[in-house]
């Protein structure tokens, strides 16, 4: 059952109990295509089946230190940087080597690449960007 | 030992992590429906002559001669931050207890070996570093004894937010510096008793007589007693309690004088409650309802009126509520005033395996199945994507005004924090 699940054949406020008793009985409100678990021949994949990706997995590191930021305007471009995108922030990182900073610098967010930070201008740093989402359409 | 972590200003300094141009300058946050200040930061507080509480119509001009930048509160972005602080503190112990939105214990047992000073400033530097919010914390070994440390911790500046009570000799100290208002959890009744016999610090109070303690201050008393020196006597409970009772009730945005709006936001209010009803697995056997006008206004009529069904069996279903709630409502409405709030109040309430049958009332089972999926859509859709026809469509003529909400920057992919320009 939990492999039908996985691959949200079936929507899972269904009433998925049934499937346990052995026997295949067909549930109102099932709007999945018929799928049996005994007749017919057993999916080759049954013991290759894996979860679907997941982006909140892949991208966000730390959840709790991480915070979704929009781009306003072309101003970053130089960053490759562009309106609408938006910017994974972690706030939990260290900022050094190539690494990409969201900054505040006289009370307005700004971004930062490390190399460009001078000593002289006193910044804050809010959080490391990881990812740079932008929609090509 | 036990920590107790506690948010500097909470509300007021979720809103400054998404505005940088107010780092430390005064932010207020205002209640429900904009009546009053509830949350201030340090910089505000200093502001002596700005009273707290106060109406803010009242006030409003006051506040903007002194730069002072108020916030509608935005409970779903305070409640989205603490959780990444609860979340962020169950990583430095496998207990802890949510006391409230900002404040949790931290159970630190078998750790006689760690440096609990640095472990508290770890703590402390986790979440600001994390989420931006400044916490303080108190380490005691129990839990009324930490919260007097985290009170020390915010009120004497050398110890930076954090303060461990590990000795008896720190112990006194702290006693000798709280005044009897200080102790958590002591009334202002029993403040007052101790007043009288000349009690004035918490160190005088743990001088007392047990027999004296328990006998004018019930057993309560004598917890906090024991505890203040240094006897564990409040369990650590992890999981929160099912409530009692669970009621709603917010102001109209504006006065209103027609059932139907009325009825609308108080079926609102039932299916809110009623989510929490089954969220917790419980059914309710009463559903009081209760309207009144503004009694702060000298030119409308007065009226308030209260009332309470009793089911005839308990339940969490909103359709049956939201019924029953309205035939409460109508016993009680009368045309010609102009109302200012209704309220819903849900109590009697049992788990909901223990309903008792009735001999002459169905038990619809079908009807539990249908509540299941609606929490699930609404879970997975979002709030109200499906919900009783009773609720309406004018929830904007009778909806809190709340003008100057922030964003929801965490939870709303339209409303993230946008910078640049």
């Amino acid at each position: 059952m939990e492999l039908f699940q996985i691959f949200g054949i079936i929507p899972y406020f269904c009433n998925v109990d049934t499937y346990n008793l052995g026997k295949v009985k067909r549930t109102e409100g099932r709007h999945a295509p018929e799928m049996s678990k005994q007749t017919g021949f057993p999916s080759p994949a049954t013991h290759y089946l894996e979860a679907p990706i997941d982006l909140n997995k892949e991208l966000v590191y730390h959840q709790d230190a991480t915070f979704f930021i929009r781009i306003n305007g072309n101003s970053y471009k130089e960053y490759n940087v562009f309106d609408k995108d938006v910017l994974i922030v972690d706030r939990s990182l260290k900022f050094y080597g190539n690494r990409l900073a969201l900054i505040i610098a006289a009370g307005e967010f700004d971004i930062k690449a490390y190399k460009d930070v001078s000593a002289e201008n006193e910044i804050l740093v809010w959080g490391i960007i990881t990812y740079i989402i932008h929609n090509t359409l | 030992m036990i920590a107790m972590v506690d948010c500097n200003s909470f509300y007021a300094s979720c809103e400054q992590v998404f505005r940088p141009d107010l780092f430390g300058k005064p932010v207020v946050v205002l209640s429900n429906n904009d009546g009053c200040i509830i949350a201030a930061n340090k910089e505000a507080k200093d502001l002596a002559h700005i009273p707290m509480f106060e109406p803010v119509f009242k006030i409003k001009k006051q506040l903007q001669e002194n730069n002072v930048t108020f916030f509608s509160s935005n409970y779903t972005l305070y409640g989205e931050m603490s959780q990444r602080v609860m979340n962020i503190l169950s990583t430095f112990s496998p207990q802890t207890e949510v006391y409230s939105i900002d404040e949790a214990f931290v159970e630190l047992k078998g750790m006689d070996y760690v440096d609990l000073v640095e472990y508290g400033f770890e703590m402390k530097n986790k979440i600001k570093y994390w989420t931006g919010l400044p916490v303080g914390v108190g380490i005691a070994p129990t839990k009324v004894l930490a919260k007097l440390a985290n009170k020390i911790s915010k009120k004497e500046k050398e110890h930076d937010h954090v303060f461990v009570i590990d000795s008896d000799d720190k112990r006194i100290a702290s006693l000798k510096w709280a005044k009897t208002k200080d102790i958590w959890g002591l009334g202002k009744k029993h403040v007052k008793k101790l007043e009288k016999i000349g009690v004035a610090t918490a160190y005088e109070f743990t001088q007392l007589s047990v027999a004296w303690v328990r006998k004018e201050m019930t057993v309560v008393g004598e917890r906090l007693w024991r505890e203040l020196r240094g006897e564990r006597c409040l369990d650590f409970t992890t999981m929160p309690k099912p409530k009692k009772a669970i009621g709603t009730a917010k102001s109209f945005g504006s006065k209103l004088e027609s059932l139907g709006l009325i009825e609308e936001a108080c079926a609102y209010y039932i299916s809110e409650v009623t989510e929490v009803l089954r969220a917790q697995k419980s059914c309710a056997n009463y559903v009081q309802v209760f309207l009144h006008t503004n009694y702060h206004s000298d030119i409308d009529k007065q009226y308030s009126n209260s009332c309470t069904v009793t089911l005839q069996i308990a339940t969490n279903d909103t359709f049956t509520l939201i019924t029953e709630a309205r035939k409460a409502l109508r016993s009680i409405y009368k045309p010609g005033y102009r109302y200012k709030k209704v309220g819903v109040c849900l109590s009697g309430i049992i788990p909901q395996d223990y309903v008792q049958g009735n001999l002459f009332v169905n038990i619809n089972n079908n009807k539990n199945e249908l509540m299941r999926i609606f929490d699930v859509l609404n879970m997975k859709f979002g709030k109200s994507v499906i919900s009783s026809a009773m609720l309406g469509t004018n929830k904007k003529d009778w909806e809190l005004i709340k003008n100057d909400r922030s964003s929801f920057y965490t939870t709303q992919w339209k409303e993230l924090l946008e910078i640049g320009q």
